[in-house]
């Protein structure tokens, strides 16, 4: 639920224990797989979803590149490339002159980076797809590196850390603070759009360096779909033969080191509520049956955005904590204003998380105590049969409306290449009615823990709350207005006195202007 | 009207695309530009129905407008209270409770939210076809039969101000707290959607008052019911005659007190306690949403020609002298007189005044200069093709309706005002700025970090 009082706010209106240790996490042993990789030579791989009777045409033309690729030192090399390229000129044609063309016609030109693939998603009304298609082949294939279009696009994605992320989005921020944590000192460890130091270190020269490096004809899968001619494809595949050759290696990814106890970062910055992501590495993707029991594991604790989840129940409906609690087994980026999963941000590496929406300051251990408890409970004891049922029968229905458009529904195709899972959407409704409560509990028991965490939060005064913490000391929930509820009064003392398992020596509080400088 | 305004929500998730995103039916000249067959009835008790079939093979968007948002909160003390009452809907009736309504969604797969709005709350359910019944039996029950306790009652305040929270980490929020506060003197317009802080930290006092709400607004001549999908809509008429039928009209009216005009400029500074690149938000009094007054639809296209991304001073400041990295501005559709809202995120402290000067200069060219006509067309053309692109899935389409029925009780609105668009001429925009787009009538917001305080803010800008 929530306020929508203009278009400027509608725009900004935009996330588990007691098991052995040495159970808990492995990542060392992970087999990580690799990224499928197109034969280097042959023809651009192509994706289509044709539907004459649509007046629009997506193309999703996607490189096998992403912030995993960026150099040390260079992070952001990646994203600064793809916006430069995407929100830039061609040879032939200054950005304004682009502009000026897409403008009558409404249709539009993304880059979207991501850890493994950066997307380049266009969309336009078929009464315009002919100037439409040659603009985005030329943005594409002829891109102009105008000065002007690098400085822009890296002012812009420097803003996008040190204003918005530091600064001004505090849910965002506990994320980016989770993912650096999970990941750190490996491909993954830096946001998309880079770090301070390494975007401002980059030259231009280095940007089409990288162009020519990974905009290769090897690395490039061409998503298209809507209402086109036949003969559209041809030209497509014609373009895209003039990249080079080949493709880069993909870059090898280490396990995600591993983790002892509960970890936590706390992000000190002044804020009116305290954020806390919660996560730890997984070993399974959509690729692996795990995940489909996962799935429904995951959606009965927290499904995004929505009613049903364990956690959203506990702690705001019953104890009013805050706006949401969600679980997630995968990487998760809401697409725009829907609560549906963005595609095309595929991941060889998948991490399990909880994102617990901001509380009250002085409510924040205690909602952190109840997150991890109800994680532990979950572990320990499993689904009922009846919850196992309910959230499988959910699962099976929700994951229908995930691809309501043709242009969602050709990057979920994408991602299924990427995964090697067939259509994924099929694949959820051929592994779901095989599941039984038993394998899924089995799954959570395998691959879940809630001992061995890491831990973001965003706070003010973040080192009184990490003397808290660590103190172990009871800290009981302050309720805007006191429950008569015996029930939850009963179990609020077992959870305000719940022993979070913290490891003393890793904890650390971190201002906000420090992270991601480098 | 469509969404001529361009924001940093697709910086938020990493979609670094600036270049606007819209599907639907070529609305070419002449045809309507919801091209969608609408089927509209009533029943005796007052409650409109709409529904549109719509190619989601079984899909139904299913939605209940309520048009009442924080724009009838007029008693002091109840800011916020429309929006709260919305979480409150979610609270279950004797005969199905919080817990059995979610449990019957989540059988269905069905997405289901709402949201509030300056002027309306919009409750919308997204479920298979096959569902319509089951959907129309419980949101017909908590329409007509909610009921929640009072300890409930208390709780759900908690998750609103856990709302208020979320939001006040972003700049867009207070900027948009403080612009109202200061524009409006007398007009509920003056607070934000989720209302004063105070009267959020005081909700869960207002129980009885949550009933009185409830009496008075939620009641069927003040609802529309849109279903928009996969549905025959004599079938979803003969079922909303069964279940809503009972529902029994109300007796309160309201008058919401008319904002004088503004009669100088007025300028407020909001301190941030957090680094950041300064903002500046401006906003002038503007026109109330009609589909027979030109005014409101021209200054529509003026924020075309102002802040699309074609637009010579978006060029000008963002791409050419990179003086801002966001640009947006326009006037959301509203039932009374609103404002034109600019909003700007400059990149030095010491460049705001330059910025605005910036903007005020563009102002006055399209107060002193008819605009080229060929540029009219190009506008004319993105806002129609923008429109008919988002009408891409039920939802979408049943959320622009949405918005219509709020704003004239009337589906046929969306074909109106586009119709007007139509008509702007060179003069119509050069007007509407003349009488709207006028310093007397503007509020100026700054939001900045204190240590890049006023004395870095430069000079001269005016």
């Amino acid at each position: 639920m929530r306020t929508a009082s203009s278009p400027f706010m509608a725009a900004l209106a935009l996330a588990f224990l007691a098991r052995p240790a040495s159970a808990a996490s492995a990542p060392q042993e992970t087999t990580m797989k690799e990224t499928p990789q197109a034969a280097a030579a042959g023809p651009p791989r192509t994706c289509l979803l044709p539907s004459q009777s649509s007046p629009l045409v997506t193309f999703r033309i996607q490189i096998g590149a992403g912030a995993i690729d960026d150099p040390p030192g260079k992070e952001g090399l990646n994203a600064l490339t793809a916006l430069t390229i995407g929100e830039g000129g061609t040879k032939e044609l200054t950005y304004r002159e682009v502009t000026d063309r897409l403008y009558p016609m409404a249709a539009s030109i993304g880059a979207q980076p991501d850890r493994e693939v950066t997307t380049f998603v266009g969309e336009v009304h078929r009464d315009h797809l002919k100037e439409f298609y040659r603009l985005l082949r030329d943005v594409l294939l002829a891109p102009r590196f105008d000065p002007a279009d690098f400085g822009r696009s890296r002012d812009l994605l420097l803003a996008q850390i040190q204003t918005t992320l530091r600064s001004n989005d505090d849910e965002r921020l506990g994320k980016e603070a989770l993912n650096l944590m999970l990941y750190a000192g490996q491909p993954y460890g830096h946001p998309d759009v880079g770090t301070v130091q390494g975007l401002k270190s980059i030259t231009l020269e280095e940007v089409r360096a990288y162009y020519r490096r990974q905009y290769r004809r090897g690395n490039v899968l061409a998503g298209v779909a809507g209402g086109y001619p036949s003969g559209l494809i041809e030209t497509l595949e014609k373009d895209l033969a003039e990249l080079p050759e080949g493709a880069p290696e993909p870059v090898k990814l280490p396990a995600p080191p591993p983790i002892d106890g509960m970890e936590i970062l706390l992000v000190d910055k002044p804020a009116p509520a305290t954020a806390i992501s919660i996560g730890c590495p997984i070993r399974v993707t959509r690729a692996d049956k795990d995940f489909y029991a996962l799935m429904v594991a995951g959606s009965y604790l927290g499904e995004h955005r929505t009613f049903n989840g364990r956690l959203m129940n506990i702690m705001r409906a019953d104890r009013g904590l805050n706006y949401g609690d969600y679980a997630y087994i995968e990487n998760f980026i809401q697409d725009g204003g829907s609560t549906f999963p963005l595609p095309n941000v595929p991941r060889r590496q998948q991490h399990f998380s909880i994102w617990i929406r901001p509380v009250p300051p002085a409510n924040a251990p205690f909602a952190l105590r109840q997150a991890v408890r109800e994680l532990q409970r979950v572990v320990e004891h499993g689904l009922t049969k009846e919850e196992f049922e309910s959230s499988r029968r959910f699962l099976l229905n929700y994951s229908r409306l995930w691809t309501q458009n043709l242009s969602r529904r050709l990057g979920y195709l994408m991602d299924s290449r990427f995964y090697g899972t067939g259509f994924f959407l099929d694949r959820v409704q051929e592994e779901l009615p095989r599941l039984t409560v038993e394998e899924v509990n089995a799954a959570v028991t395998k691959h879940l823990n809630a001992r061995n965490l890491k831990v973001a939060i965003v706070a003010a005064q973040a080192a009184v709350l990490r003397d808290l913490l660590l103190s172990g000391a009871p800290t009981p929930i302050t309720y805007q207005s006191p429950t008569t509820r015996e029930d939850l009064l009963k179990e609020d003392k077992e959870i305000e006195a719940y022993p979070l398992p913290i490891n003393k020596e890793t904890i650390r509080v971190v201002p906000a202007r420090d992270l991601f400088e480098r | 009207m469509s969404d001529p305004l361009k924001i940093g929500a697709a910086l938020m998730v990493l979609i670094l695309g600036t270049r606007a995103a819209a599907w639907g039916q070529a609305s070419k000249g002449g045809t309507k530009v919801f091209p969608y067959k609408v089927h509209q009835s009533s029943l005796e008790n007052g409650l409109k129905i709409v529904v549109v079939p719509f190619d989601s093979p079984g899909l139904l968007a299913y939605w209940t407008v309520v048009r009442t948002g924080s724009r009838n909160e007029i008693e002091p003390g109840k800011s916020g209270f429309a929006h709260f009452f919305e979480h409150m809907m979610f609270r279950g009736t004797e005969r199905y409770s919080k817990d059995r309504f979610n449990a019957i969604l989540k059988e269905l797969g069905a997405e289901s939210n709402a949201f509030t709005t300056d002027d309306y709350t919009a409750y919308h359910i997204l479920a298979p076809s096959s569902a319509l019944e089951t959907v129309m039996t419980i949101e017909s029950d908590r329409f007509m039969n909610l009921k929640y306790s009072v300890e409930d009652f208390k709780q759900e305040a908690g998750a609103v101000l856990g709302e208020y929270n979320k939001n006040a980490a972003n700049p867009f929020y207070a900027l948009n707290e403080a612009i109202r506060d200061a524009a409006f003197t007398r007009h509920s317009y003056k607070h934000s959607t989720i209302g004063f802080l105070r009267d959020v930290k005081d909700m869960p006092n207002q129980y009885d008052y949550s009933l009185t709400f409830f009496d008075r607004f939620y009641r069927p001549e003040n609802c529309v019911l849109l279903a928009v999908g996969d549905v025959d809509p004599q079938k979803l008429t003969a079922l909303a005659r069964r279940y809503y039928a009972p529902w029994r009209k109300g007796t309160y009216r309201f008058q919401v007190e008319k904002e004088p005009p503004q009669t100088e400029e007025k300028r407020v500074s909001v301190p941030w306690p957090n680094p950041t690149q300064p903002y500046l938000y401006i906003g002038y009094h503007s026109p109330a949403f009609s589909t027979t007054a030109i005014d409101a639809p021209a200054l529509d296209v003026a924020a075309q020609l102002l802040f699309s991304e074609a637009a010579p001073l978006y060029q000008k400041l963002v791409v050419e002298e990179q003086e801002v990295d966001l640009l947006f501005g326009g006037a959301s559709d509203h039932r009374d007189p609103y404002l034109f809202e600019i909003a700007a995120r400059v990149k030095k402290p010491e460049r705001v005044a330059y910025v605005e000067g910036a903007i005020s200069a563009a102002l006055e060219e399209l107060r002193d200069k008819p605009v080229d006509a060929a540029r009219l067309g190009k506008v004319k053309s993105h806002m129609k093709y923008s429109y008919a692109m988002g009408l891409d899935t039920a939802s979408a389409a049943a959320g622009s309706l949405a918005a219509y029925l709020n704003l004239a009780a009337d589906p046929e609105a969306v074909n109106q005002v586009y119709a007007l668009y139509d008509r702007v001429t060179p003069e119509d925009v050069r007007n509407a700025a003349r009488k709207y787009l006028v310093a007397t009538a503007r509020t100026v917001v700054t939001l900045r970090h204190p240590e890049d305080g006023e004395a870095k803010a430069g000079a001269g800008a005016r």
